[in-house]
């Protein structure tokens, strides 16, 4: 997979694509699409990935398309209005429990809960990814690092690394959310999960590098006369990113999974201007839902977080058994 | 042995090393950081003059930074973090030591069970692969693991405390009640904790569970497993003597990251039992803006976690003939 066997005789199925790339880039993007070809049929035979995808897509679509979903349930269920996340509905009762109207009854704003689910997973979903971006890039830069420079810029590095991924996760992000400055925010809790999160990626890419760099064409690289800069990203990188994805998608998983905790104890976004479902969840238990009986006020959100966490475990698992076959059935 | 001796103090120096690092995060963060609350605590009117005056002192918060860090690392090594905001007399110390007893009542008490119980169901599953059981049990593990532990704490609430009224649905003990050396205090004890300790564990068996499984599936592809199985051992006998102690290792390895792990776990089920641990502390902490103590809380339990993984470190040395005798 390596990008420096780019010269190989002419291949028809590239020909249609002439005029619109260059030479090399067609090339490229030729040997990406062989790639993953390859890839997704290895992909396909895994069951449980496959289902993972289904449930994310699932939960992509309603995210995307929340408006519109409501919109056909208010249709469906003759609604008066489609609702929006932040609408009291004066003429019902708050916490009132589900009915015709309110498919999952209201909380204790007299907001209706079925909608508030439907539009928490646009919130959930887009701080697992966006907070997963942080800690990808940060574990990846120390990784990249501290594998390629290795010595004492190495073990400095690491040390670093050793206090993130040793001290519980929860204990970090209560720090840094009590302690950044700010009021709690979508942008605040993407920061401090992202902080926080990003030391077993740096572990899994350093020891990645460190076999990749005495691989021969890396040495050959070397020879030639090739700066660090151009070994790192155009050899080594090239050659961790595999691993590093599936790695990424277990974290977006722990990101949402991390959302929501800090969202339920109240360091997550204020439920009157954002709607996440750990929020809802944060509403339900100020309200004594469950001492009270309002079951479904607290079922739904969770099992919503379940189904998501548990598509990108699945996603995530296959992913690593396609890129790491040591890990495939013997 | 020399050899284990030598990576024995490497793994003490590094050790040492977090914690060090764990210092300095802690004075970046609460002290040297613009708008941190040491900075701020001359400006924070929940607090008495002469309360302010007493931490200025004692702390040199009116001298250079460098100096200011000095003071802190002092400090921190006598394990003294200054006076709780909100309880101006008490040491920060004191009220995370009385708390830190029911958290290690709490994760003690899981622990066990989820190493047993996880174990077991790792071993079985990486030993009857592919069958229904490993089938069954995969799915049970990622289950859990995929489902926040607060909202696990909360629906076993639904089920125990409020449907069938078996187990009471909050706090450590009953209500009032402090715990004594006899049989009535014991018994309101586990009481109390059944339903936090049944939360923490289901919560967090998946992780040690799949970690030993796919360790012992990586151990019975070896060569000696084969070898073994050519002369003709028993199941049993070779996945007792075998392929459980060297998949052990890995086992041992990551128990020590998993603490990491059960210990958030753990701060989510104080939190929904109102348990009087330091993760509710630290919580209840956050939101009063005591941050002494927040700060407190957070060194004892990374100080803690870091000892922790040093004795499991330790351990893996004894365990691994390679390290041992090469």
């Amino acid at each position: 997979m390596a990008a420096a066997t780019s010269f190989s005789s002419e291949d028809k199925s590239s020909s249609r694509l002439s005029g619109l790339f260059s030479e090399p880039a067609r090339e490229k993007l030729r040997l990406l699409r062989k790639r993953f070809k390859k890839t997704w049929a290895i992909y396909r035979h895994n069951r449980l990935g496959m289902l993972g995808l289904f449930i994310l897509m699932g939960f992509i679509l309603v995210a995307v398309f929340a408006p519109q979903v409501i919109q056909v349930c208010a249709w469906i269920g003759d609604w008066e209005i489609a609702y929006d996340p932040f609408y009291r509905d004066e003429s019902v009762d708050d916490e009132s429990p589900p009915s015709p109207e309110h498919w999952l009854g209201t909380d204790s704003m007299n907001r209706d809960l079925f909608t508030r689910i439907i539009y928490g997973a646009r919130v959930s979903l887009l701080v697992g990814l966006v907070a997963t971006a942080v800690s990808m890039g940060l574990g990846t830069a120390v990784g990249l690092l501290g594998g390629y420079w290795g010595g004492v810029k190495d073990e400095v590095l690491m040390r670093i690394t050793d206090v993130f991924l040793v001290i519980p996760w929860l204990a970090l992000m209560i720090v840094f959310a009590a302690v950044l400055p700010g009021g709690p925010s979508v942008t605040k809790i993407i920061l401090v999960i992202g902080i926080t999160g990003w030391s077993s990626t740096a572990r899994i890419v350093r020891a990645q590098v460190f076999s990749v760099k005495e691989r021969t064409f890396v040495e050959r690289a070397k020879a030639i006369g090739a700066g660090d800069y151009h070994i790192v990203v155009k050899h080594i990188f090239p050659n961790v990113f595999p691993l590093m994805f599936a790695n990424a998608i277990l974290t977006i998983a722990i990101s949402i999974l991390s959302e929501s905790t800090l969202s339920f104890i109240g360091l997550g976004p204020h439920s009157s201007e954002v709607v996440t479902w750990g929020n809802i969840l944060e509403n339900a238990d100020n309200a004594l839902a469950i001492q009270r009986g309002l079951y479904w006020w607290v079922a739904v959100p969770g099992l919503c977080i379940v189904g998501v966490v548990l598509a990108f475990t699945f996603i995530g698992n296959a992913l690593d058994e396609v890129f790491n076959p040591r890990l495939r059935r013997r | 042995m020399a050899n284990a001796l030598r990576l024995m103090a490497r793994k003490a120096l590094n050790s040492f090393i977090t914690i060090l690092l764990v210092i300095v995060l802690n004075f970046v963060l609460f002290r040297a950081m613009p708008g941190s609350p040491m900075m701020n605590l001359r400006s924070n009117p929940a607090l008495s003059e002469s309360f302010k005056l007493k931490m200025i002192d004692e702390f040199g918060l009116d001298q250079p930074m460098y100096v200011q860090f000095i003071e802190y690392v002092k400090h921190v090594l006598t394990l003294d973090f200054g006076y709780s905001f909100i309880n101006p007399l008490t040491p920060a110390l004191d009220l995370i030591m009385d708390n830190m007893v029911w958290t290690l009542i709490l994760v003690g008490a899981s622990s066990i069970f989820m190493i047993v119980i996880g174990m077991t169901i790792g071993i079985i599953s990486a030993w009857k692969r592919g069958s229904k059981f490993d089938t069954g049990s995969l799915a049970f593990s990622l289950f859990f693991y995929a489902m926040p532990t607060f909202w696990l704490a909360m629906m076993l609430i639904v089920i125990f405390a409020i449907e069938l009224d078996w187990l009471p649905p909050n706090s450590a003990l009953p209500y009032g009640e402090r715990l004594e050396l006899s049989w009535e205090s014991f018994k309101g004890l586990l009481y109390h904790l059944t339903l936090p300790a049944i939360s923490l564990t289901i919560g967090s068996i998946a992780a040690f569970s799949l970690i030993m499984r796919g360790s012992l599936i990586d151990v019975m592809t070896e060569d000696y497993i084969t070898t073994a199985k050519a002369k003709g051992l028993s199941d049993a006998n070779m996945l007792k003597h075998h392929a459980v102690p060297n998949a052990m290792l890995p086992m041992v390895a990551l128990i020590a990251i998993d603490i990491a792990f059960v210990v958030g776990g753990a701060f989510q089920v104080e939190y929904v039992f109102d348990y009087p641990g330091v993760g509710w502390l630290a919580v209840d902490a956050t939101f009063k803006h005591d941050y002494p103590v927040l700060e407190c809380a957070f060194f004892i339990i990374a100080l803690a976690v870091v000892l922790a993984n040093l004795i499991a470190d330790t351990l893996l040395v004894y365990m691994d003939p390679r390290i041992k005798e090469g």
